[in-house]
């Protein structure tokens, strides 16, 4: 198909450039596609439902600044997908260059919404490489959400019942405080999320590896050395945003989403301090020398703790960025569509362990006991959600975008980013 | 209530001249009322007829013969219907008339135009060039009668215009006024504007010299347009050799106007044929996303011209144009077939824009459908919507519609 297409691409060039040319070209013969009616179905189901309203006018493509000049998308990708070319589109890093500015469904002439098809697109690419496949398919599919939802709340439950921890009321720390270190010690919190952690890294790693060579096969370019550099580059254009800036429709997204990153990398920074503090204290301990007195050991940790000041600062911009997603996604519904299940549970849960995280700490300093333990239950329950599932749901963006954005540069196919 | 046997006709176009020359020859009166102070509408400022490429003044020189020759034919240049009341068989219509500050006696010899001292711009030629505010509105007008823009001759302009008249014909004490008539049935022939390229921004939304519209195109290659008949780019008069024809220019295109504009694609490919005859060595390019030739013959003619060389077609709508310093123009399209998106520079870009259906007053009552046009079932009974009021079409077709509501505004008349 694709050395048909190069034909084409010669015969098209010919007839433009030097039409008096004697010999007349060879006929174009044409592809056989054999259309895969539940492939398409599927993108359909997952807010595609506009696709097929496409008649291949290009104008997407043209109005798209982050489309390589080169095979642009989104419009061949509309093809792909009205006919269900499934492998055209999952080993393709088209479907992650492009970051759903919706320039392309705000101009389409037919209300096709190239961004929001890509958008199902890329849904059902995290689907294809996810290990195991069955949480692939849940994740994405509203039934499955009470059952996703029951695994974290089986296991904790399990753990509090085996403490005897189910007298929420009476629970408190050797200085009579709400402690939710006193409710489940840190190490069982710790033994269930290390292995989930390393369970959604190695999930993520088969996945995007098995992209990485998709992307290979299918566009048949190679990466030209240099990953490393295409690695850094790519890093520091996440970190600022770059691509953002291209958009046109929705250009407000590059604030929202840079205080939800940024959040999220202050959260990431607390955790592993609070580690430190923890596990240094108890390794000194257990060495049996005197821990550093900065090393404070089991929470709760003083609002006066640096750790806290970041801690508390990363949950605000958390608050205010995902309230800003979901502001900007209402404000852009009628030019960007409205989304779909899967935009929305990523988001929704955000908001969950953002909300549950700072109504804990507030039950926790207003000494309400049971709502805190409440509070701090589902707080465990949304984290558990977000880090388990994240190689199954839209959180796996970050690393399949990063990853298009990785091979567009290793092959020297890319917009410039300026 | 005694028969009524007088038509209404809105427009005095191609459709409105034909429905009413057919009403008025099978016995009924027919009342043209046109807004322009000439008849003969879009029609008058074409150059040439796809696919034939004869000249429409042959068509419409017909249909005024044919109005000339029959007294049941009245027209009102310079005439908006404003309101229509009443039922089938009994429509009292208000009908206000502009003054034309020039009244009958006017024979059409130029003087007061050579006298008067101010210009306006022509509108007839889409503003590309200007006439004196004393003018005639084209070379072939019908009626043949001088008009004077009175906003752009006042005061000191007036007194020469006057003074160069033998005829007494000018008289700026003229007043609008408005008049009453009672007709049994309503034709409505108001007819097309080309789409506003002012509402297309990612095509330059207008404000580009060299960026024209295929109707602009139409004037300059007309003899008695503003270049004489040369086409040449507005900006700096330079002769064309290099052009891009960006078909769909708001049409099919939900944001704009969601329909086919049917037109267009015979029209550029006409446009064409105007470029290569004055320039032997010019280069034409089609960006299109089908290429739509409805008709018999139609397809025959797309055919004939794609046999020519120098006529490129590429498949991919063009969504972006720019302006260089000098006055090129690069336009913005993913070249479909060739797998790439290109900025390909051109001396002049013409938009192939499509056809809006023109807006009536209020008071008349017609009922627009979301897409912006009429849609003959929501009338009322004795209302018949035209040609490019309803959809648009080609001038052969409209005239067949335009036949087809006369017949229909006779039943309308005689079975009461």
């Amino acid at each position: 198909m694709a050395e048909e297409k190069k034909e084409a691409q010669a015969v098209t060039a010919e007839a433009t450039a030097t039409p008096e040319a004697a010999a007349p070209p060879e006929p174009f013969t044409g592809v056989t596609v054999t259309p895969d009616l539940e492939f398409v179905d599927a993108i359909i189901k997952s807010g595609g439902e506009s696709l097929k309203r496409c008649y291949q006018c290009a104008t997407c493509s043209v109005v798209c600044n982050l489309t390589p000049s080169d095979d642009p998308f989104p419009r061949k990708e509309m093809i792909y997908a009205q006919w269900g070319m499934k492998d055209k589109l999952f080993g393709n890093p088209d479907i992650w260059l492009c970051h759903q500015c919706s320039d392309c469904t705000a101009y389409c002439p037919r209300g096709a919404k190239p961004g929001e098809v890509l958008n199902a697109v890329r849904k059902l690419s995290i689907e294809n490489y996810s290990v195991p496949r069955f949480l692939g398919k849940a994740v994405g599919n509203p039934g499955s959400l009470v059952l996703l939802l029951a695994i974290p709340v089986v296991i904790f439950l399990l753990i509090l019942a085996g403490l005897g921890h189910l007298n929420l009321e009476s629970i408190r720390n050797a200085e009579g405080k709400i402690a939710y270190s006193s409710l489940i010690k840190s190490y069982y919190i710790d033994g269930v999320f290390v292995p989930v952690f390393f369970f959604a890294v190695a999930s993520l790693a088969i996945g995007v590896s098995r992209y990485w060579k998709d992307m290979i096969r299918s566009t048949g370019l190679q990466p030209k050395g240099g990953i490393g550099s295409a690695i850094t580059a790519t890093i520091g254009e996440i970190l600022a945003h770059k691509r953002f800036e291209k958009c046109n429709v929705t250009k407000s997204r590059k604030l929202s989403h840079m205080l939800v990153f940024f959040s999220f990398i202050g959260l990431a920074i607390t955790t592993a301090w609070a580690v430190l503090y923890l596990y240094g204290y108890e390794i000194m301990h257990a060495m049996g020398k005197t821990p550093y007195s900065w090393l404070r050991g089991p929470s709760p940790y003083p609002l006066t703790d640096p750790m806290k000041w970041l801690a508390n600062i990363s949950a605000v911009m958390l608050l205010v960025g995902i309230l800003m997603v979901m502001n900007n996604r209402k404000k852009n519904e009628a030019k960007a569509g409205k989304g779909s299940y899967y935009d929305w549970l990523l988001i929704y849960i955000i908001f969950a362990v953002m909300a549950t995280g700072i109504l804990s700490e507030l039950f926790r300093l207003a000494d309400l006991a049971l709502p805190s333990y409440l509070i701090y239950f589902s707080h465990l329950v949304v984290v558990f959600f977000l880090f388990a599932y994240a190689p199954f749901s839209k959180m796996a963006h970050m690393l399949y975008r990063a990853t298009a954005m990785v091979f567009a540069k290793a092959t020297e196919r890319d917009v410039e980013i300026t | 209530m005694a028969e009524n046997k007088k038509v209404l006709v809105i427009g005095g176009g191609m459709s409105g001249l034909t429905a009413a020359v057919e009403v008025a020859e099978a016995g009924l009166e027919a009342h043209i009322v046109e807004k322009n102070p000439y008849l003969g509408g879009r029609v008058a400022q074409l150059n040439k007829y796809f696919w034939k490429l004869c000249p429409p003044n042959c068509g419409l020189e017909i249909q005024f013969k044919r109005i000339r020759n029959n007294a049941l034919v009245k027209w009102y240049t310079l005439a908006e219907v404003q309101e229509i009341k009443g039922d089938e068989g009994n429509f009292d219509v208000t009908i206000k008339i502009q003054p034309r500050y020039v009244n009958d006696k006017c024979v059409g010899c130029d003087a007061c135009a050579q006298a008067c001292p101010s210009y306006r711009n022509n509108d007839f030629n889409f503003g590309m060039n200007q006439s004196k505010a004393a003018y005639l509105p084209h070379e072939q007008a019908f009626p043949f009668q001088y008009v004077i823009d009175a906003t752009a001759c006042q005061k000191d302009c007036q007194k020469p215009c006057l003074d160069a008249c033998k005829y007494s014909a000018i008289d700026f004490a003229m007043k609008p006024e408005t008049i009453s008539l009672n007709v049994g049935a309503v034709i409505l022939a108001a007819g097309w504007n080309p789409y506003d390229p002012a509402k297309l921004d990612i095509l330059g939304s207008g404000g580009f010299k060299n960026v024209v519209t295929n109707m602009m195109l139409e004037r300059m290659a007309s003899a008695d347009g503003p270049t004489a008949g040369k086409i040449i780019r507005p900006s700096d008069g330079k002769p064309v050799k290099n052009v891009a024809f960006v078909q769909c220019a708001g049409s099919r295109d939900e944001n704009h106007l969601p329909y086919c504009s049917y037109i267009c694609c015979l029209a550029s490919l006409k446009h064409a044929l105007y470029i290569r005859e004055q320039y032997p060595d010019a280069k034409v390019t089609i960006y299109y996303i089908d290429i739509r030739t409805p008709g018999l013959y139609e397809p025959r003619f797309y055919w004939k011209v794609k046999e020519d060389p120098n006529v490129a077609f590429i498949k991919g709508k063009v969504a972006g144009v720019s302006e260089e310093p000098g006055g090129d123009v690069v336009v913005d399209v993913e070249d479909i077939y060739a797998g790439g998106k290109v900025k390909t520079k051109f001396d002049m870009v013409v938009l192939a824009t499509g056809m809006e259906a023109s807006s009536l007053a209020q008071g008349i009552g017609v009922p627009y459908s979301s897409d912006g046009l009429v849609d003959d079932t929501t009338l009322r009974k004795g209302f018949y919507a035209v040609g490019t009021m309803k959809s648009p079409a080609d001038v052969a077709r409209s005239v067949q519609d335009a036949t087809a509501a006369a017949i229909k505004s006779i039943q309308s008349v005689k079975r009461r």
